[in-house]
Formats: structure tokens, C-alpha cells, sequence
């Protein structure tokens, strides 16, 4: 009787894998078929289009499209992650991209000092990430002691974050030989590429490494176990014995470790200019991007890892588009975004419905 | 069964609002160009679809040269002078094709990127070339982008445009020796594969500045202001001449009036940005409320702001021409608000991208034995200039290219009257300061000489503090 049962459950998950494929495959098609269409009366051929976009990055027969590819799914992934986290922990933590911000401030930071050689990387991830994990934990103060909304405070404090990091560049850390960026992190704090004359490090290994620690966390430890149902139901969560405050309170500093760690592989991982660059050109963007990809892989890490390598194709496949298709930038932009926007709808949509339901079940 | 129909309905249900949105999108863009404003998008639409139709109509369109310099050595006076004699039409290029790779601002901001395509595709038609253009969303896209390119070995020759791809340029330059690089603004002396454009804009600057100082004396302003994009050193060229400008002025006006005058407040704002018109308007009403009434434009799309504000003030005052005034940057922006920007410091973009690919083509055919190294443009060369009511008749034509409705015969009328309401006089000066610069820039001003300024370049973020100091401008 027991395998019977256990088959059984086998089955339910299979039929629910099943059917999200089959949602994802949907949504691909819609978005694809739209953009192109756009494309198309845009007067732009569509087919020589997205194939230019799949030589450009997920093309077998050239490896340095694939390292572009993973090299632009990093930062994407880590700050995924942080939206992935707060969904569990039933938070709308928005606040990846200030989090990324302090991250990388973290990692110049450290470049600025005088140490010996192989200190550098490792005290640049912890004061990145600690950085990162303190500005998180505004938000998760303000939440927790005051009530304050997360959407508004992460928000703010994205732009706070900017303006503190963008002053850092100016006033404290500028490069002395070129004012617009900061000092670079010297080699030896650099990530060794994975490949040689493509943008791919180390930083892909550790954007891994990270998600599988936070699987592994969320689904296989009691502080996991704990954001899950605090998210699920905080007032069964308290009933059951758990603390929601202090789990979000627990979400809001990994999300931010997680968003740090995408900060300062940005500047210990990517050539060539290895620091942060005027108006944060080399930053701005992957912590919005990221709330993409999370909801495309399902706020679940294992599914984070496809949905920003999908994210990072698109981003590496707008150089073909343009240079072969011919299709100017805003044009790719638009496409990018209708297909991110399919994608990302179901899960949205799930999301705000599932909100509304407890909202109408707390009023009653 | 239940779950599917409802994965199903959600997707689309997703469907159906994007497709909401598209509608919306058309329908908005069809309202547009009814109105004759079109959205972005489709205005590089136009663009890249007929940008071969785009030279021929202009080059007809040009008012009348009569002499075919090319860019190298002489001077030319319109963008679009006609093909310059060196294209010999029995010589194949090995590669066919020209790459411009612009930075984070990209097309559309009616100078510095804008001027960098115009110069691309006038190469391209008069040699026979492909163009390719290539935008950055981010500073991550330098890299891949140039990369990308140079792997391909189509390429004569990629240009990067912009200071800020500096470094990328010097590493893929490094690792792709076959290939020919042209960089605008930045400095790579010492790569034999990579051509450094550099401007002298400070010699641009220091004509607008001076037309800055006249002018605002002669409307008795106590302030004159320049707002500024991101802080890079190339715009401390622009700061520097501008301010000695802004002096020697004043000294001129003193000369030619006999009046006693208080020195001018200056006023500088670093924006952060070159593509957000919405804090060049704020910084400029700032400027503007602190009794400015010229703000010099440095900072791309972030300076349509700038001229906005200018235009929103002067017409709050009921004036339909200024002061207050701005000055345009790059191109001849003389135009986008007629009456309002009393004129422009021409920096050819489009010369220099020109010139790379002639270069190219040179080095390629055995002209030349080396074709990297530094190409400095100046008054001199035709590099830089200070806009003169002929030029706004093919920078017209150029914005009608672009997508842009104008009614030529008005706004040269408009411009003419705003000209003319200046005191012939101080155009005079203008002029006579451009000479003087090209032959002796030994002048001196506040006991700084114009080819100190010179000696100093590049500069860095301390020299600049001290001709802020020297020239009497705050220090911020």
C-alpha cells in the first residue's frame, strides 16, 4: 500500500511539472509570436532576427557566445534569488537592486585598501555581502517594528543606495586616473575568467554554488522550513510555534547576502574595467531584472538557474540582432521585454491572486 | 485536467494584455505621427531604413558647396559637403563593412551620437560600405559588443564612440591586432591598430564662452551657467575653455564699451547623465533662478532639458526670443528651440568618424604605413567650431532625416531675428577670437593663457580645480 501511495505522489508531481512546462512552453510561444509580429511591422524580418539572437548566444558551435551567455545570467541569478527568498518568506522584497548597489560599494571598499594579495577576494565578498545584508535589513526592520510596506521602503532605499554609492564614486573611491569610476580592484582580488578571452568567471561557479546553498536552506533546514510557512501563513506560522518577525526578519539579510554577492562579482568578475562606473552603468538594472527571472522560474532556485540563463541569452543575443538583423536597440528592448513579459505573467498573476486571497481571508 | 485549463487561461490571459498594450502602443504611435511627433522606436526605424536615402537627400539638399575638401585637411563647412576626391572606385576594400558602436546614450540625442552616425554613413555611401551599428544598454555591453565585432574579421574598422569605451578598446585591441579601431574621445596613444579622435573642445568652448560673456553683460546678467553630463575629463575640456572664454569676454565688452562691469557669477552643475533631459531642465531652472541667463549645454539628450527650461522661462516672461539663452553642443542645435539658443559649439563627430574610416581605407590600400596613433581636431582642422546661421539649413535637413517635422523658413527666420538682435559687434569678436586661437593661443586672461589651458590637457580633476580657481568660477 505504502509504494501505491508514494507512486501516486510521484504522479501528482510529475502531472504538476507537466503542467507548468506546458504553461512555460505557452508563454514562450505567445511572447516570441508577439515580439515578432512587433518586429515584422516595425519592418524588421523576425526569423533572421531571433536566429541572429541564437547565434549570438546559445549557439553550439561557438563557446564564446555560451560564456557571454552565463556571464550576463550571474548577476541575474543572485539578485533572483533575493525576490525568490522574499516570495517564500510572503514579502515583496524589491530592494535587490540598492542591495547589489552596497555589494559592490562593499567590494571597492576593500579595494581601496593595502593588503597582502590573496586577502582581497575573500574580505571583498564578506564586506560586500555584509554591507548588502545590513541595507536589507532596514527594510526587514522597518517591516517588522514599524509595519512599514517592503514594496515602498526597498524602493526608497534603492534610490538611497544609489545616490550613497554614486557620492562614493565621486568623493571617496574615485580612480585617480580616470574620475569616471572608481579605483579598480587590483588583479589579485580579480576572479579568474573560465575562459580566456570571453567576460565568463569564476562568479558563474559561485552564482551556482549560491543557489543550491539556498535550496538547500529553504527546503532542507528548520530556518527554511520556517520562512516557508511563515510565507504560506503567518498566522498558522505563529500558531505552529514560529516567529514570523524574526524569519522575515532571517529573509531580508539572505536576500541581501544573495543581492550583495551579485555586487561584488560585478567587480571582482567582469572585465574589463573591474569597479564601479559612472552613474553605476555597470550595475544599474540587474536587480530589477532579477524580480524577471524569479518569477519566470517560479520563485524556486532550481528553476532560477534556466530563467537567468534565458535572461542572459536575450541579453547577449541583442548583438546579433543588431548586427546582423540590423534591428536597432529600443526595437530589442521592446522584444526583450514583451517575451520577459509573457514569461513572467503567469507567475505574477499567481502571485497578486494568492495575495488577494489571504487579504480576503484575514478580513473575514 | 482543472489545473492545465487554468495554467492555460492564465498565460492567456497574459496574452491578452500584452496584446492590449501593443494596441494601445500603435494606436499612440499612429496619433503621434498624426500630430507629427513619432515615438522613438519607430523614429530609428526610419532611420536605419532609409539611412542610404538619407545622404543622397541630404548632399541634395546641402546648400551649394563649391569646393570638395576632405576632412582631413581642411575645414569643411557643412556636414555634408560632397564626397571628398580620395575614393578611387578601382580599389576593393578587403572588408566591406564599418561598425559604429555607440555607448549607453545612443541615437537620438540630436548631437554627439547622432553626428557620430551622420559621419558613419557618409563613409559608408561615399566608399562603398556597409555600415553597422551597434547601441550598449549597459557598461557590461562594451566588451561583448567590440568583441562580437571583432571576431568576425568583416570589419574595416570598428568605431567605438565614446570615452567611456576606453578600456574596453585597449583590451580587445590587444587581443584582435588584425583589426583596426577608431575611438572617439578616448586616449590610446600606443596601440598600432587603434586611432585615437580627440577634440579640441576646448577651443570650441572658449568662442561660446566668449559670445556667453558679451552677451550676458550686454543684457546685464549677473550669472552664466553650464550644465554638465557625467563627470568625465573630456568635459573638462569644455569647462576649461568655457570659463577662459566667459573672462576674455568680459575684458572685450570692457574694451569696446568703456564700462566698468562686475565679474560674472558662474555657475556649473554636473548632471550625472547624458541621457535625462528631466535633470537638465532642473538644473538648468536652478541655474536659471540664480540669475543665469546663458546655460552652455554639455551633457547629450540630458541637455534637451536645458533647453527647455531656457525656452519655459523666457516665455513665462512673454518673450518668444531670449535671454535667457542656451548654447548648443555638437551639432548645430540652433533649431530645436529657435530664438532660444542664441548658438552652438560645433564639435565634428561626424568628421572624425569620417576620417578613421578614410584612414582605414589608406592604411588598407598601402597609403599609409601606420594607421594608429592620435588625431587631434580643432578650429584649425574643422574639428570644432561655433555655429554660424548658414550651418542651420543642412542640420534642418538632417532632423527631417531624423523623423523631426520643422518649418525650415520659419525657424531661420526666428534665428536670423535672434541673431541680429545681438550687437554685430560681438559676433565680430567671436570671429576675431576664433583667428586669433587658430594662429596665436598665447592670449591671456586673468593671467591665464590660453595655451597654458592647452599645456594641461588631459586634464584631471585637480588641474580643473585650479582654473576653476584661476578663472574665479566657485569651486561648487
Amino acid at each position: 500500500m505504502g509504494s501505491l501511495s508514494s507512486l501516486k505522489g510521484k504522479l501528482v508531481l510529475l502531472k504538476g511539472t507537466l503542467e507548468k512546462l506546458v504553461e512555460i512552453i505557452f508563454a514562450i510561444i505567445v511572447g516570441f509570436v508577439i515580439a515578432g509580429l512587433m518586429m515584422y511591422m516595425g519592418g524588421f524580418d523576425p526569423i533572421k532576427a531571433y536566429a541572429a539572437m541564437f547565434e549570438t548566444s546559445l549557439s553550439l558551435t561557438d563557446p564564446y557566445y555560451i560564456a557571454m551567455t552565463l556571464s550576463f545570467a550571474t548577476p541575474v541569478m543572485l539578485t533572483a534569488l533575493t525576490f525568490a527568498i522574499g516570495v517564500r518568506a510572503g514579502l515583496f522584497n524589491i530592494g535587490a537592486e540598492g542591495q547589489m548597489y552596497m555589494g559592490a560599494l562593499g567590494a571597492v571598499i576593500v579595494a581601496s585598501w593595502t593588503l597582502p594579495g590573496p586577502l582581497y577576494l575573500p574580505l571583498a565578498f564578506i564586506v560586500g555581502s555584509l554591507l548588502a545584508a545590513a541595507w536589507g535589513l532596514i527594510a526587514g526592520l522597518l517591516k517588522v517594528l514599524r509595519g512599514v510596506n517592503e514594496v515602498v521602503s526597498t524602493i526608497m532605499l534603492n534610490w538611497i543606495a544609489f545616490w550613497i554609492v554614486e557620492y562614493a564614486r565621486v568623493y571617496v573611491y574615485p580612480n585617480p586616473i580616470d574620475a569616471s569610476k572608481t579605483i579598480s580592484m587590483p588583479p589579485p582580488g580579480r576572479l579568474p575568467l573560465l575562459i580566456r578571452g570571453t567576460e565568463l568567471s569564476v562568479s558563474f561557479i559561485i552564482a551556482i554554488i549560491t543557489v543550491f546553498i539556498v535550496y538547500y536552506l529553504l527546503w532542507h533546514m528548520v530556518l527554511g522550513y520556517e520562512i516557508r510557512a511563515t510565507g504560506l501563513n503567518p498566522t498558522a506560522a505563529r500558531y505552529g510555534g514560529i516567529n514570523p518577525k524574526k524569519t522575515m526578519l532571517w529573509a531580508f539579510i539572505i536576500g541581501g547576502i544573495a543581492a550583495g554577492l551579485a555586487g561584488v562579482s560585478e567587480i571582482t568578475g567582469r572585465p574589463p574595467s573591474y569597479a564601479i562606473t559612472t552613474g553605476l552603468s555597470n550595475l544599474f538594472g540587474y536587480g530589477f531584472d532579477g524580480i524577471a527571472v524569479s518569477l519566470i522560474g517560479a520563485n524556486h532556485p532550481l528553476g532560477i538557474i534556466p530563467a537567468a540563463i534565458f535572461i542572459g541569452a536575450l541579453s547577449a543575443g541583442s548583438r546579433g540582432m543588431q548586427t546582423t538583423a540590423g534591428v536597432p536597440l529600443e526595437m530589442v528592448k521592446a522584444v526583450q521585454g514583451i517575451i520577459v513579459w509573457a514569461l513572467a505573467m503567469p507567475g505574477l498573476i499567481r502571485l497578486i491572486r494568492r495575495r488577494m486571497i489571504r487579504r480576503r481571508g484575514v478580513e473575514l | 485536467m482543472r489545473k492545465l485549463y487554468k495554467a492555460i487561461s492564465t498565460s492567456a490571459l497574459a496574452a491578452i494584455f500584452i496584446v492590449l498594450i501593443i494596441v494601445v502602443g500603435i494606436a499612440a504611435y499612429y496619433a503621434g505621427t498624426m500630430a507629427g511627433a513619432p515615438t522613438t522606436i519607430t523614429q530609428t526605424v526610419t532611420q536605419t531604413v532609409t539611412s542610404t536615402v538619407t545622404v543622397t537627400t541630404t548632399v541634395a539638399a546641402s546648400p551649394t558647396p563649391t569646393t570638395t575638401p576632405s576632412p582631413t585637411t581642411t575645414p569643411s563647412p557643412s556636414p555634408t559637403t560632397t564626397p571628398s576626391p580620395s575614393p578611387t572606385p578601382t580599389y576593393k576594400p578587403p572588408r566591406k563593412k564599418i561598425a559604429v558602436v555607440y555607448d549607453i546614450g545612443g541615437r537620438g540625442d540630436l548631437s554627439f551620437n547622432d553626428m557620430a552616425y551622420l559621419g558613419g554613413s557618409r563613409a559608408a555611401k561615399d566608399f562603398g560600405l556597409e555600415l553597422v551599428e551597434v547601441q550598449s544598454k549597459t557598461e557590461a555591453d562594451y566588451l561583448p559588443n567590440l568583441r562580437s565585432l571583432a571576431r568576425t574579421g568583416e570589419y574595416l574598422v570598428i568605431v567605438a564612440v565614446g570615452f567611456l569605451m576606453t578600456d574596453a578598446v585597449k583590451q580587445v585591441a590587444d587581443e584582435y591586432p588584425d583589426q583596426l579601431f577608431a575611438i572617439i574621445d578616448g586616449y590610446i596613444p600606443d596601440k598600432p591598430n587603434v586611432l585615437s579622435v580627440l577634440f579640441k573642445e576646448h577651443e570650441g568652448s572658449a568662442l561660446v564662452g566668449a559670445l556667453a560673456g558679451m552677451v550676458a553683460h550686454y543684457f546685464n546678467c549677473s550669472a552664466v551657467g553650464v550644465v554638465l553630463g557625467m563627470e568625465i575629463p573630456v568635459l573638462y575640456k569644455f569647462e576649461a575653455g568655457y570659463y577662459w572664454g566667459i573672462r576674455y569676454g568680459e575684458e572685450i565688452y570692457k574694451e569696446y564699451t568703456g564700462k566698468e562691469i562686475k565679474p560674472l557669477n558662474v555657475l556649473w552643475t554636473y548632471t550625472g547623465a547624458f541621457n535625462d533631459p528631466a535633470r537638465g531642465k532642473t538644473a538648468t531652472e536652478a541655474q536659471l533662478a540664480q540669475g543665469a541667463c546663458i546655460v552652455y549645454n554639455v551633457a547629450g539628450a540630458t541637455g534637451l532639458g536645458i533647453f527647455e527650461a531656457v525656452e519655459e522661462a523666457g516665455k513665462a516672461q512673454g518673450r518668444d526670443m531670449g535671454p535667457p539663452f542656451a548654447i548648443g553642443v555638437d551639432s548645430d542645435q540652433d533649431w530645436i528651440k529657435p530664438g532660444f539658443i542664441i548658438a552652438s559649439m560645433m564639435k565634428r563627430v561626424d568628421v572624425g568618424v569620417y576620417t578613421a574610416v578614410q584612414r582605414a581605407l589608406d592604411y588598407y590600400a598601402g597609403k599609409l604605413d601606420k594607421y594608429g596613433g592620435v588625431l587631434e581636431l580643432g578650429l584649425k582642422e574643422g574639428g570644432v567650431g561655433i555655429s554660424k546661421l548658414e550651418d542651420l539649413e543642412t542640420f534642418l535637413a538632417i532632423a527631417e532625416q531624423a523623423g523631426r517635422k520643422v518649418n525650415k523658413t520659419e525657424i531661420i527666420e526666428k534665428v536670423k531675428k535672434m541673431r541680429e538682435s545681438i550687437p554685430a559687434w560681438i559676433w565680430e569678436e567671436v570671429d576675431k577670437l576664433a583667428e586669433k586661437l587658430k594662429t596665436t593661443p598665447d592670449v591671456a586672461v586673468w593671467g591665464l593663457k590660453f595655451s597654458d589651458i592647452e599645456k594641461m590637457i588631459p586634464l584631471d580633476a585637480n588641474e580643473i580645480k585650479q582654473i576653476r580657481e584661476k578663472l574665479g568660477v566657485p569651486a561648487g
